[in-house]
């Protein structure tokens, strides 16, 4: 099941952070490769989203190293490691209130080599094209105009879909993208990520509690536990594995 | 054609709205021509000097508009911008050797130094949030006064500069009314803009903004600058028509101040609000020094905690524009309020457990 042969899309090298005293993430190497699906789950602070916002250098990275696409982002500005390919969605849902869903996308879209010059015009009418296909594959067309402060947190948490998905990126970090929303929206939004990553190739590193989400979507599985890697494997290998089990049921 | 500019222009009565502000603009073009009439006692050279002054208030909000409103950058320190282009402009035209600047090349000159110090400055005081910002911006603002005050040789210290006398009050109505529609078309521009659309997903969420590419330091500089740089004019022309400066007349508190109750009052982070708020500000104030002699700043204070309780979104708010903010939401992370933006806290510093759900991001409007 695991790709092999090819050069790993994103690739950390015992990745440590601490806050304090206390090790949030500790040691941990991960491998995603191309066109890959990989899940990362664990008991709430086990430190799934302290490695995100490491990934996409929202925090800095007190040990270890991170390649992405062979270029090392352990030091990198967060928006130089958009620029690379790299999107996520947040658990706490990020979207800029005051702007509308379609202001929201169109300012999301890919930066890389944008002059700030060339930013003093409107947004191209592609750019704007591609926003309104996403809002309609996001069935948000009847809130187009209206400011993102108003949409319920389901919405929101559309709309982030759809800003990560707006700079067209190689890589897409999902924390938690199905909580808060229905459950035959979370079929689509799965449909549509199986789609990106067989059509597109895109790749997923997935954070999520919905242990049969993982199941129908990821081909291997991390699991940490206090901040270390507990175990990796497929999903039906990460569900048997005792020490899985007793970390997420307890003793 | 696209949806930013239709934001821009609402299209609710927007052909009325059209109508009424180019009859504004005609108006206001063709005022001082009223100085010919015979027998008219409203147009003045007195009047038209209290029109310039409202030009460079309007010049003056919208600038400080673009960080504080657009950016969301709260500066409490924007004068300093324009005490720079003032003294810039000073220096440049009455230096003792060398040859003295012609007014149009110094009031540029004094810009430039301006929009450098802006540059300068920015990047320690820009990492800053909230009132922490404002506040260093008000030290820098306080101790480019003494700077002035004791670099004596270039500056004249507290005796200050006289700039070559030159009294043609419609001159000045032209230049400032100019400068006016310029800068309102630009700040316009601007918010139809890529660039005014990122500014705006900085105010509203930083961190999310600088994860989705944008380079936030860099757009917070710029903003800054370009700010910086229009209030530098402003100080140049306001220097050459008042023909004397010293640190006391240039760099006065209530400068800054006022261009943050004017925007606030018209409507923070919306193009017409700096407009709509300096205009109504400036003749209400007349009409309040004439009214409470005695009282006129303490109605002036009340005025200003008025707007800050009960119409947070201003004039233009009222009216229906939603797309602007408000103090409570710039500083609700540190006031405690719900109603703010940005969905999530900042990056956590403090330890995990995470929070959990999407707390913090209920509900839009108190």
């Amino acid at each position: 099941m695991t790709a092999i042969a090819t050069e790993p899309l994103l690739e950390g090298r015992s990745v440590t952070k601490r806050f304090g005293g206390l090790i949030a993430v500790n040691d941990v190497d991960f491998v995603v490769y191309p066109r890959e699906i990989v899940g990362l789950i664990g008991p709430n602070g086990s430190g799934k989203t302290t490695l995100f916002d490491c990934l996409s250098r929202v925090q800095p990275i007190d040990g270890g190293r991170v390649f992405f696409k062979g270029v090392e982002i352990t030091r990198l500005k967060p928006h130089r490691v958009a620029h690379l390919g790299m999107a996520r969605t947040f658990q706490v849902i990020r979207v800029y209130r005051k702007l509308t869903v379609l202001e929201n996308l169109l300012v999301s879209r890919q930066w890389r080599g944008e002059s700030l010059w060339n930013q003093l015009r409107p947004s191209h009418p592609d750019t704007e094209g591609q926003a309104r296909r996403l809002i309609e594959f996001l069935t948000l067309e009847h809130l187009t105009d209206s400011p993102a402060g108003t949409l319920s947190g389901g919405q929101r948490r559309l709309l982030e879909l759809g800003m990560a998905l707006m700079p067209d990126p190689d890589l897409i970090l999902l924390d938690e993208a199905a909580s808060g929303v229905n459950p035959t929206l979370v079929e689509t939004i799965k449909d549509r990520i199986r789609a990106l990553n067989t059509e597109q190739g895109k790749a997923f590193l997935v954070v999520e509690h919905d242990m049969r989400f993982i199941a129908d979507m990821c081909s291997r599985v991390y699991v940490l536990n206090y901040g270390e890697k507990l175990a990796e494997g497929t999903p039906q290998e990460v569900m048997a594995n005792e020490a899985v089990i007793e970390a997420y049921f307890g003793a | 054609m696209t949806v930013l500019a239709d934001v821009a222009a609402r299209p609710r009565g927007s052909t009325g709205r059209k109508i009424g502000l180019g009859l504004l603009l005609v108006f206001l073009v063709v005022l001082p021509l009223g100085t010919n009439i015979e027998g008219q006692t409203w147009v003045t050279n007195a009047r038209l000097f209290q029109f310039t002054q409202m030009f460079m208030l309007i010049t003056l909000a919208s600038n400080w508009n673009l960080t504080g409103g657009f950016t969301g950058y709260v500066d409490f320190g924007h004068a300093v911008f324009f005490g720079l282009g003032a003294y810039g402009t000073g220096i440049l035209m009455t230096q003792q050797h060398g040859i003295q600047w012609p007014f149009w090349a110094a009031v540029l000159g004094g810009a430039v130094v301006a929009a450098i110090f802006a540059v300068l400055v920015g990047f320690p005081t820009l990492r800053l949030k909230g009132p922490y910002f404002s506040i260093a911006m008000l030290g820098t603002f306080v101790a480019m006064r003494e700077i002035i005050r004791v670099t004596k040789p270039v500056t004249g210290g507290g005796v200050g500069l006289t700039l070559p006398p030159y009294l043609n009050r419609a001159l000045f109505y032209y230049l400032t009314f100019g400068l006016a529609v310029l800068v309102v078309s630009v700040m316009w521009w601007i918010r139809r803009s890529e660039f005014g659309s990122s500014l705006i997903a900085i105010r509203e969420d930083e961190v999310g903004a600088e994860m989705r590419g944008i380079d936030t330091t860099l757009h917070k500089i710029t903003a800054f600058a370009i700010a910086g740089f229009l209030s530098g004019i402003v100080g140049g022309m306001w220097a050459y028509q008042n023909t004397f400066i010293d640190p006391d007349v240039v760099f006065i508190e209530s400068r800054t101040v006022e261009l943050v109750m004017m925007t606030m009052l018209g409507g923070l982070g919306t193009v017409a609000g700096p407009v709509v708020g300096a205009a109504t500000i400036y003749w209400l104030r007349d009409v309040v020094w004439a009214a409470f002699f005695d009282w006129h700043l303490i109605v002036e204070g009340a005025l200003l905690i008025g707007i800050v309780l009960f119409v947070p979104t201003g004039i233009v708010g009222m009216l229906g524009d939603r797309s602007g903010t408000s103090l409570q939401r710039l500083w609700g992370r540190w006031l405690g309020s719900r109603d703010r933006p940005g969905a999530g806290p900042d990056p956590p510093r403090a330890a995990p457990p995470q929070p959990q759900g999407p707390q913090g991001d209920a509900g839009d409007e108190p």
